[in-house]
């Protein structure tokens, strides 16, 4: 319990001193990495905990249960929350290597950090908002990262779309309340059981547009290619491999844990507009010259298997959807990283990246796919297995056509000065780490399993 | 009372989603004030219960409902510090570019775009 106060406490403490600090000065860039560093270490602690020893339960204040705020850290949380403070924590080592250019920046990610964790270890329908908007409010000035008219067009265009799907999600907490008369997440979902259908579809469709928005799938994706194109490689990075991660979790947790009789009646619609993510990002990207665009394509048709995972849903989609997402934030952060640099090493790291999204053994996105084809098989339906295949030769084709455009050109004025080793060495360690989950995906597999199943016993 | 704060919601809803669409800058960020003041108004119609205030309760009456004033309130002061901070990006663009329309925004970024085009068509040429 101790455990799991100190480390939403940590970052608080630490990311509200560093805010008010020159985050420009090296050794302040640095300590933030150091927080980051424990945050994780701290993080994977809980999870070891949690995955031996089953959820860990703590009541704000003392009240009861009831009264208080319950903050709760499961299997689910748990993994996403490893995940993305492993993204954050790569991109700020990232940017400290030649310093960061603007003062806010080490204290803003790990502000990000602490809402991040919050919003993943909370089991609060009102407190995951707040969360959240610490969390946002944070990525809105990191967006604006760098200071050029093209980034902060990039950070407009992402905080008023998300503001908005901020508002959505706000206007389903109310119907939430209005019709279940609670907000902690597990008195809400006896209460949705209890309550009219259609109260219950309206409130379940708002969570639904607000965490779509945030992940970018396809009807909601509008806003997705300038803001990761426009933004600095490492806010990209952060932008996609954690804040993103909202959006999945949101899905799993919203859909499978509280609404679970509107999913299963959402189920085809969810399979179909998952599908149209896949094709619809898929063929966009081949045709994208532009590195940084063809990646955020990229990611709107990889969340698209995340969503086909969740609307077929059951013990094999659910863990299939946590693996996917927790891969995809890997990949999507490490090429991301990868696509700013030049010099030794970095094809490399690129290649892993680029056959993890693929799905080439041995990259962790083999198992990923191999989960997902699963799903497919478990769903009894051709046609998914048939679109999944197409959705990762799509990949296949645009990530190896970006590749030979970037790495095997002649060009001697494109990549002449070349990324600082630190720079370099650090992406390759992040392809070790994907690399590493492709070969021995046990432990993250049985973690997805844990967390479908939790589920799997709230719901019968 | 139900229907009046419903009304209230949709019609801010509504003024909102108007202004969002709009090439000013400044008209956007109203249209999000109006969205959010929407939402603030929906929480507050969530739990609406007619009584005394909950700090000094007296047996056998009703007691008003505090959880959806708190969350009220949380939700203004989120909704303030995230305006501000819109505001604040609103005001450094118009700063850097010396425009606050979307249209003028977007021919700038044309512009721009138009410029790096020889660039790709270099890279796609080499690609083929």
């Amino acid at each position: 319990m101790t455990l799991l106060a100190t480390v939403l406490l940590v970052p608080w403490v630490a990311g509200a001193l560093l805010v008010g600090l020159d985050g420009r000065r090296r050794p302040l860039a640095w300590s933030a990495v150091a927080v980051l560093a424990v945050g994780l270490v701290l993080l994977v602690a809980l999870t070891v905990r949690v995955a031996s020893a089953g959820p860990v339960q703590l009541v704000t204040g003392g009240w009861p249960a009831g009264v208080g705020i319950v903050l709760r850290a499961d299997a689910l949380g748990a993994t996403f929350a490893v995940v993305s403070q492993l993204v954050l924590l790569v991109a700020a080592a990232h940017e400290a290597i030649p310093g960061p250019r603007a003062r806010s920046f080490p204290g803003l990610v790990v502000l990000l950090a602490a809402g991040l964790t919050g919003l993943f270890l909370t089991g609060d329908v009102f407190n995951f908002y707040v969360f959240f908007e610490v969390a946002m409010t944070a990525s809105y000035a990191l967006a604006a990262y760098g200071g050029r008219p093209r980034q902060l067009r990039a950070a407009l265009v992402f905080a008023a779309v998300n503001l908005l799907g901020s508002f959505i999600f706000l206007l389903s907490v109310a119907g939430t309340y209005r019709i279940t008369g609670s907000l902690a997440m597990a008195d809400v979902a006896d209460g949705v059981l209890r309550a009219g259908a259609n109260a219950g579809l309206l409130v379940a469709v708002g969570f639904f547009v607000a965490f779509s928005t945030k992940l970018g799938l396809f009807p909601f994706h509008f806003w997705l290619p300038t803001v990761y194109a426009g933004s600095r490689p490492a806010v990209a990075a952060i932008l996609s491999g954690a804040v993103a991660n909202i959006g999945g979790y949101g899905l799993i947790r919203f859909g499978a844990g509280i609404f679970p009789a509107q999913l299963r009646m959402a189920a085809t619609a969810l399979v179909v507009l998952g599908a149209a993510s896949i094709v619809y990002g898929g063929v966009l990207a081949v045709s994208r010259g532009d590195t940084a665009e063809l990646l955020a394509y990229s990611a709107i048709g990889q969340v698209g298997y995340v969503l086909v995972a969740v609307g077929v849903g059951g013990p094999v989609g659910l863990a299939a959807a946590v693996f996917y997402s927790v891969v995809n934030a890997l990949n999507k952060a490490l090429l991301f990283l990868t696509a700013g640099l030049r010099g030794p090493l970095v094809a490399g790291a690129f290649v892993v990246g680029a056959l993890s999204v693929a799905g080439v053994p041995p990259a962790a996105g083999f198992v990923g796919k191999l989960t997902l084809f699963r799903t497919g098989v478990a769903a009894g339906s051709p046609a998914l297995v048939v679109l999944l295949l197409v959705g990762s030769a799509l990949s296949l084709l645009y990530m190896f056509m970006n590749y030979q455009r970037q790495f095997w050109r002649s060009d001697p004025a494109a990549g002449t000065t070349v990324s600082p080793l630190p720079r370099r060495a650090l992406v390759a360690v992040l392809a070790l780490l994907v690399l590493a989950l492709g070969l021995w995906a046990e432990p993250l597999w049985q973690l997805s399993q844990q967390a479908a199943d939790l589920f799997a016993r709230e719901s019968g | 009372m139900n229907l009046a704060f419903a009304t209230g919601a949709a019609v801010l809803f509504g003024c909102g989603a108007y202004l969002l669409l709009h090439r000013d800058l400044f008209r956007v960020v109203g249209g999000i004030a109006l969205i959010s003041q929407a939402a603030t108004l929906t929480l507050i119609a969530s739990g609406l219960t007619r009584g005394r205030a909950p700090i000094s309760p007296e047996p056998n009456e009703p007691v008003s409902d505090p959880v959806p004033q708190a969350l009220a309130l949380t939700a203004l002061v989120i909704g303030l510090a995230t305006l501000a901070l819109l505001l604040a990006l609103v005001h450094r663009l118009t700063v850097v570019l010396r425009t606050a329309r979307h249209d003028e925004l977007a021919a700038q970024e044309a512009q721009h775009e138009s410029r790096l085009e020889p660039d790709r068509q270099r890279d796609r040429d080499e690609a083929t």
